[in-house]
């Protein structure tokens, strides 16, 4: 057959992509299960991290969180008690720079201050908006109140802000648009928090 | 032979000299584990599609063979993709988009259009290895300096492997975390490997 006909064309494509497509779904299908416990262990993470519970031991993190929060459905607010105070709890997604920001975040009972704040996984620029996942970043939200108005993302104007009680947290150098958006998701969980306390 | 393997650090370093793959070698070179983590993958898909290509060269029509070769380039980053996840999540998530676009990184592509399409298995495989150690020099160069001027720390493993640097950790260079200062030390780097080039050759 000749090397550039038609046919041979279409044979050779359809050769290779099966055996290519065949080889990556065996891998795929080896790995998969192993893909799935290391989301589900990230996700059950963020929820300790979020309420001050941090665990790096898998195991134990993943019988931890079944223990505090017991089977979690999808977004919805769990109500959890740790160490005496009852927590809201609350997985949640909102739209980043990128693409989309997956996280935890923690609210005392009385939505007046959060508790904490984790980031299961984003798409934001690695270096820049990515540093949204950084320790500093997400320990800003410990303990911070939480103004009517909801919290506020600063950007610019010189100088940090340490100050747990005016509802401020410092963006990211560099990543002005994916600190907003966090202001945007943080505070959309807030009114939802807001809505369920309300209740 | 020998001689074929190191072309890649300096001669033909595909960074600095050649030019190619500037795009992840600028956006993930914030970290020195990043570097390593991107170089080992660029390494393990160089490696494998110049391989296959290189088997293949006599099979491949003409008319597609820049499909074909994406095809086969495609496949071996998603290999890589999905072992990365489930062996090495956290690395995973800290390169996020930069692995799956090593699909269009210029450097695996222009090796197999350029070397591999036309040359046997085995000085493919010579030419991809020359090429991974090339890329990874460069890279782990370009993150050094940035990681140490522009955050005062070489992380080698994200947990507990993180050497400080004493007066650069609490007042660093913040530029050179950023793009602007990615590009500052490519130039720089470019210029130096240029130079070493010339100075060894004499």
């Amino acid at each position: 057959m000749k090397k550039e006909s038609f046919l041979y064309v279409v044979i050779f494509t359809f050769i290779v992509a099966f055996i290519f497509v065949f080889i990556i779904s065996l891998v795929n299908n080896a790995t998969s299960e192993r893909v799935a416990r290391n989301r589900e262990l990230v996700s059950a993470q963020a929820f300790l991290n979020a309420v001050g519970k941090k665990e790096s031991e898998g195991t134990k993190a993943l019988s931890e969180f079944s223990n505090l929060f017991g089977p979690v459905d999808g977004e919805s607010i769990v109500k959890s008690d740790i160490d005496g105070n009852t927590l809201l709890v609350k997985q949640f997604s909102g739209q980043g720079l990128w693409g989309t920001v997956h996280g935890v975040i923690a609210v005392n009972k009385e939505v007046s201050r959060i508790i904490g704040l984790d980031i299961i996984s984003h798409e934001e620029t690695p270096g820049l908006g990515g540093r949204i996942e950084e320790d500093w970043f997400k320990d800003q939200f410990r303990g911070e109140a939480i103004p009517d108005g909801g919290i506020k993302v600063k950007k610019g104007e010189g100088g940090s802000d340490n100050n747990p009680d005016n509802g401020i947290v410092d963006g990211v150098t560099g990543a002005s648009l994916t600190s907003a958006a966090m202001e945007v998701i943080v505070n959309n969980q807030i009114a939802e928090f807001r809505k369920e306390a309300a209740e | 032979m020998m001689k074929n393997l190191f072309k890649g650090i300096l001669r033909e370093n595909p960074i600095f000299v050649l030019a190619l793959g500037l795009c992840p070698s600028l956006a993930v070179s914030t970290s020195v584990n990043n570097a390593l983590g991107m170089s080992a993958a660029t390494f393990i898909v160089l490696l494998g599609s110049n391989v296959v290509i290189s088997l293949l060269r006599k099979q491949i029509p003409e008319d597609i063979h820049i499909p074909a070769y994406i095809v086969i380039i495609a496949s071996f980053v998603t290999l890589v993709d999905i072992v990365m996840q489930a062996y090495f999540p956290a690395l995973s998530k800290s390169l996020g988009i930069f692995i799956p676009l090593i699909v269009v990184n210029c450097i695996i592509l222009g090796r197999a259009e350029a070397f591999a399409s036309k040359n046997t298995v085995g000085a493919s495989a010579v030419d991809a290895i020359a090429m991974g150690i090339g890329f990874a020099v460069g890279l782990i160069s370009i993150a050094l300096v940035r990681e140490i001027l522009g955050a005062g720390t070489i992380t080698i493993f994200p947990d507990g492997g993180v050497i400080r640097i004493p007066g650069l950790v609490d007042k660093p260079a913040l530029v050179f975390a950023f793009p602007a200062g990615a590009l500052i030390v490519v130039g720089f780097l470019q210029a130096f490997f240029r130079w070493l080039g010339e100075v060894t050759n004499k």
